[in-house]
């Protein structure tokens, strides 16, 4: 037990966690991470080695298209913390950080599920014209996140490999509340189109919204182009707008000249 | 915000070109743009706080200032390093004070398809070849693997969010001066590509919301999703969609009330096992949860 070093990992686990959404968002990745927090426990060798090998072991895994893997940050800062401190070789390790990785992503999902509550108060600051509060909505959501991270690892480095029982018991207990979280959190992006619609659906608009829903679901169920649909997509939207603007424009035409024109 | 006013600014005269100061503070806050990033509005807030510089350079008016941060809260879902790309363009048609609803439009559609590239650009090529490359120097004990495995990933996203916008600023006030004659059906089309672009964000997002019983049945097991899937597929996204939008334009709830129902239907759903996910529902249900 190490007060310098419990406080350093703290830290680096605070900025990791931040890192991994925002900032750098390259830093937080194994193979930076792990020689980082190798140096804080004292052995950059094995932080090398255990941060190229999980590097490697999440290609094919990334953080894309709000997909949520076992979250990285924690996995490496724990799977340091066994190697280096309960002397396990590097392959248990890595295994045996797997469900604080898992509960690094529950943390993940819990603070995106809070911080939606949060947008009401950055409302408020924008209708305000309050520069300011935006930036603290920033900065509370960056301290929930870095805090509950550092929180983690630093029950991890205390408690070691004796927290994984009680985390394991805790994640099948709790498994029906996250998994209703998730649920929930998949579902709340429907109140951004919500509002997005409030403002640009006019009713003339519906068949298009149904028109766009059947284009990416077309396209998103061929696998050949599935990983372009969005563009995809956008590609046909632009050649629908640009009709609309020129059908609209040669009615203003046609209003304004009146019948002189002919047709 | 109001419900039946339509946002417009007072002072309709263009502003001046961005400070070049001001749009690399914008592309350095650019990389805060996931701070606040949550399920209802994704990365709205960090948005917001990457553009305020150039908001507040435009808007000296304190009234339009709050107008313009109160339409740029909307949802928006990016690739994080292509975000300057949606950041130039936003902020020449705020120079140019061009209609609200236009802004609003081009926003989406021009920051939902950057998503899909930005990945496969970034995460499905040049982080698997950089890590290809970087994580065996590393295995071998090498310092350098991670200090080229940084320099590398780290200088390509800076380059891309400097050049992206310079060019997509300069892009964005050829465009808008074109198009101020036909300002009013420029709105129009463009929000016709927006509503576009949210039905298509409604099946490319909603497919995590789907059903999770499963009846156990001998050989063929009943699947009660891909019954819904055979009327239409992505039926709960699209239906849940139009009960927000139902609740929050003709009842006049606030998006906050409708997170809570939300989050009420999520977790009382998971407590008898009726959403698709891994899990162990609370009481015990005569199907299993697939």
């Amino acid at each position: 037990m190490n007060v310098v070093e419990i406080v350093l990992l703290a830290v680096v686990t605070f900025f990791f966690a931040i890192d991994q959404f925002s900032l750098t968002e390259i830093a937080y990745r194994p193979i930076i991470a792990c020689p980082i927090i190798g140096l804080i426990l004292g052995d950059v060798q094995t932080g090398l080695v255990i941060g190229g090998t999980y590097e490697l072991m999440m290609i094919g895994n990334m953080p894309v298209g709000g997909a949520q893997p076992p979250n990285a940050v924690l996995g490496s800062i724990v799977a340091m913390i066994f190697a280096i401190k309960a002397n396990m070789d590097i392959n248990a390790a890595l295994g045996a950080c797997m469900i604080f990785a898992t509960f690094g992503q529950y943390v993940v999902t819990l603070t995106f599920t809070i911080m939606s509550g949060l947008m009401v108060k950055a409302d408020a600051a924008a209708e305000a014209g309050n520069p300011d509060g935006i930036t603290q909505v920033n900065i509370i959501s960056c301290c929930i996140l870095g805090a509950l991270f550092a929180l983690i690892a630093v029950i991890a480095y205390v408690g070691g490999i004796a927290m994984s029982g009680v985390l394991q018991s805790l994640a099948d207990n709790a498994s029906w509340f996250m998994g209703g979280l998730s649920a929930a959190g998949g579902m709340m992006r429907f109140v951004g189109f919500a509002i997005l619609l409030k403002i640009m659906l006019a009713n003339d608009m519906w068949g298009f919204l149904l028109a766009g829903f059947a284009a990416a679901l077309v396209i998103g169920n061929i696998e050949a182009i599935s990983s372009a649909c969005l563009l995809l997509v956008a590609f046909a939207g632009v050649a629908i707008a640009v009709n609309d603007f020129r059908v609209s424009g040669i009615q203003k035409q046609a209003a304004e000249g009146g019948f002189s024109d002919g047709i | 915000m109001e419900s039946k006013k339509e946002l417009s600014y007072v002072n309709t005269q263009p502003a001046d070109r961005v400070k070049k100061s001001t749009l690399t503070k914008m592309i350095w806050r650019s990389t805060m743009l996931q701070a606040s990033f949550n399920y209802e509005r994704m990365q709205s807030a960090g948005w917001l706080w990457a553009m305020l510089p150039g908001l507040e350079e435009i808007h000296q008016n304190k009234e339009d200032l709050a107008t313009s941060m109160t339409h740029n809260m909307d949802f928006i879902n990016t690739h994080p390093f292509a975000v300057t790309f949606v950041m130039g363009i936003v902020l020449s048609m705020e120079q140019m004070k061009a209609d609200i609803q236009t802004i609003r439009s081009v926003r989406i559609s021009v920051a939902a398809p950057l998503g899909g590239i930005g990945d496969a650009l970034f995460w499905y090529t040049l982080v698997p070849i950089t890590a290809g490359l970087c994580a065996n120097m590393a295995i071998s004990g090498s310092v350098l693997g991670p200090i080229l495995y940084f320099l590398i990933l780290f200088g390509c996203e800076m380059a891309l969010r400097y050049g992206l916008m310079y060019a997509s600023y300069n892009l964005g006030m050829k465009a808008v001066s074109m198009m101020t004659e036909y300002a009013q059906e420029f709105t129009h089309a463009a929000s016709v590509l927006g509503v576009f672009i949210v039905g298509a964000l409604i099946a490319n997002y909603g497919g995590g919301t789907a059903l999770g019983i499963v009846i156990q049945n001998g050989e063929s097991p009943i699947v009660v999703q891909s019954y819904l899937n055979m009327i239409l597929p992505c039926l709960l996204p699209l239906l849940i969609t139009f009960l927000m939008f139902w609740l929050i334009k003709k009842k006049g709830w606030t998006p906050v009330k409708c997170i809570g129902l939300i989050l009420l239907i999520g977790i009382v759903g998971a407590m008898f096992g009726i959403w698709k996910g891994s899990y162990t529902p609370l009481f015990p249900v005569p199907w299993t949860i697939g």
